[in-house]
């Protein structure tokens, strides 16, 4: 399936004096998906961000959202994002709703139904009539959330969304994200460090080091394959007898791990059990997506 | 052009949501009356007719200018400050656009300042002074009002320039207190520099922002220092008045966004 992609950026760099921020960086993003957009602090992602919605200008290359140049037609292209760029400030002296109007009257026919529809989204019905200034910071994202998808946008650009939410609200704001790109079709641009969370809610993760694109992994949703070796770690009181007994893997903390399938697991359960060996307890070890991006990065080395 | 005044109408909403708006207000309407009792007080001697009570509250109008200065000062380097500024830009309109709402909201506020200045002052004058045939005023060539209403129109003159200017210096720092600051200077040191750089003395001084914003100077065809007229006054002002909106309008397309 070859789908048009609703952002393209096309050799951008981002020079501020002697500085390059942003190398080069080329990306296609297609739609209908949560994308995640990855790399340690000071790696350039709120920087790209900036630049995707004409808060930068773009030293080289260009950006098209929806086929329309950020440079040379602004209100065109921006018109189909929503965003919100690291914290969602708003007018702490109005109310939720006064700063939803707000925003309302800057795009072409947003109802007050369609409002109240973006509040309750987020959750927020209950004290949208409240000033701003009394709401807490988690209130504040939210609200942010409900002003950047306000228009329908077809993509929306979200820079370290999940800061200040509680687990409760990240997971809705993750849920909700899925439930825009799967139903309305929105394409979802979302910056992190919080690896686990885009391992949760990506379709797709770039990764982004030094301002220079340095991968781009599909993530895959459905479980992995029941049989296949994969590193099993037995917790038991001597593993060093058990890597003895056993003859194959490593030993980590009180833990010995082995590259084994699911009956071999049992088999070596029972005999470590027949040795008289305690084992508390048995997992698979998965190399997380984090696991995966430090190795890629070669650790949390800033700038 | 309808979804343009919305803009506009945005910008008022932030203006007179705010109680500091309110307070200046009320400010301006409370030290009219108060005054205006003092001089009815003083005046038990020699009583003065409504229209000079008009005249003499007119010092008042310096308000005006000040509270414009600091709606003027917050209205581009607040967004800043507050950090809304990434939120509305990230809307279909140009920065262009947004920049031409936020002059008109601030233009809009020095009229209904103005408007409500010359009320209170009606009010309170008519109120507390009989309307009897001025000592002051020269009769004929339009009456009181006529010579009162000329004279607001150069002080409201004078007041654009400053306003303007704090305009432009929030735009390019995104600080009010520093646009404050300035505007401040320029219409209190003004008469200061004005003494120091005179234009009998120095030839580039009649180009000077100071020497060209008091134009009730040239009031019945009069001629100002080293020849200056009305029309050269007026022309240089706005050649200073362009000149800040150019650059504020500059700035703030070029600008990069990391607040
Ligand atoms: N105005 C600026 N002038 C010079 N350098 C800047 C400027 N803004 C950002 N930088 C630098 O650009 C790099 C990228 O910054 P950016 O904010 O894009 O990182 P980030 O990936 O969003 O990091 P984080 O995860 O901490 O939010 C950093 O090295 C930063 O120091
Ligand atoms: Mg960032």
């Amino acid at each position: 399936m070859v789908q048009e992609p609703v952002v393209r950026i096309q050799g951008v760099s981002k020079k501020i004096g002697s500085k390059t921020l942003i190398d080069n960086l080329t990306l296609d993003i297609p739609p209908g998906q949560v994308y995640g957009f990855l790399g340690p602090n000071g790696s350039g992602k709120t920087t790209t961000i900036r630049m995707m919605v004409g808060l930068m200008s773009i030293t080289q290359g260009d950006i098209l959202i929806q086929g329309s140049s950020i440079k040379s037609d602004f209100e065109r292209a921006v018109s189909h994002v929503g965003a919100i760029v690291e914290n969602p400030e708003m007018y702490k002296f109005l109310t939720g709703y006064q700063n939803m109007v707000h925003y309302a009257r800057m795009s072409p026919g947003i109802t007050r139904e369609r409002i109240m529809e973006a509040v309750e989204r987020v959750g927020m019905q209950h004290r949208i009539h409240d000033k701003v200034k009394t709401y807490s910071l988690g209130m504040r994202q939210r609200l942010g959330v409900a002003q950047a998808i306000l228009h329908r946008p077809k993509l929306l650009v979200l820079d370290e969304p999940t800061n200040g939410l509680d687990p409760q609200g990240i997971r809705e704001l993750r849920d909700y994200l899925r439930i825009l790109a799967k139903e309305e079709g929105t394409t979802v641009f979302v910056s992190s460090h919080l690896l686990s969370e885009m391992e949760l809610m990506c379709d797709t993760v770039a990764v982004i080091q030094q301002g220079r694109l340095i991968d781009v992994k599909e993530l895959n949703h459905g479980d992995a394959p029941a049989d296949g070796q994969r590193e099993t770690a037995f917790d038991v009181d001597h593993p060093a007898q058990a890597l003895e007994l056993i003859g194959a893997g490593r030993i980590e903390g009180s833990s010995l791990i082995v590259a084994v399938d699911r009956s071999a697991a049992a088999a070596i359960n029972a005999k470590l059990v027949m040795a008289g060996i305690s084992v508390y307890g048995i997992r698979v070890v998965t190399r997380s997506l984090e696991d995966q991006f430090l190795e890629m990065t070669g650790g949390g080395h800033i700038g | 052009m309808g979804d343009f005044l919305k803009l506009v109408q945005n910008e008022n909403m932030k203006i007179y949501r705010r109680l500091r708006t309110w307070i200046m207000f009320a400010i301006l309407v409370l030290l009219m009356m108060l005054f205006g009792v003092l001089f009815y007080m003083g005046s038990s001697s020699s009583p003065i007719g409504a229209w000079d009570a008009v005249d003499q509250l007119s010092f008042l109008y310096f308000l005006v200018s000040i509270f414009s200065v600091v709606v003027a000062a917050d209205i581009v380097a607040a967004e800043f400050t507050w950090g809304t500024i990434k939120l509305l830009l990230v809307r279909p309109w140009t920065r262009t656009k947004i920049l031409v709402s936020k002059l008109l909201a601030v233009l809009l506020f020095t009229l209904a300042m103005s408007a409500v200045y010359l009320l209170a002052n009606m009010a309170v004058s008519f109120l507390l002074f009989p309307d009897i045939q001025s000592g002051v005023f020269p009769k004929g060539s339009g009456g009181p009002l006529g010579y009162i209403m000329e004279d607001l129109l150069y002080n409201y003159i004078d007041l654009l320039v400053i306003t303007i200017f704090a305009f432009m210096v929030s735009t390019v720092f995104r600080t009010s207190g520093l646009a404050i600051g300035l505007s401040m200077f320029i219409l209190f040191a003004g008469n200061i520099f004005t003494m120091l750089f005179h234009p009998t003395r120095y030839a580039w001084a009649k180009y000077m922002l100071f020497v060209n914003m008091d134009l009730g100077q040239y009031r019945g065809g009069q001629v100002g220092p080293a020849g200056m007229t009305l029309g050269f006054s007026a022309a240089v002002l706005t050649g200073y008045v362009l000149a800040f909106l150019l650059i504020a309008w500059f700035v703030f397309k070029k600008r990069d966004v990391a607040a």
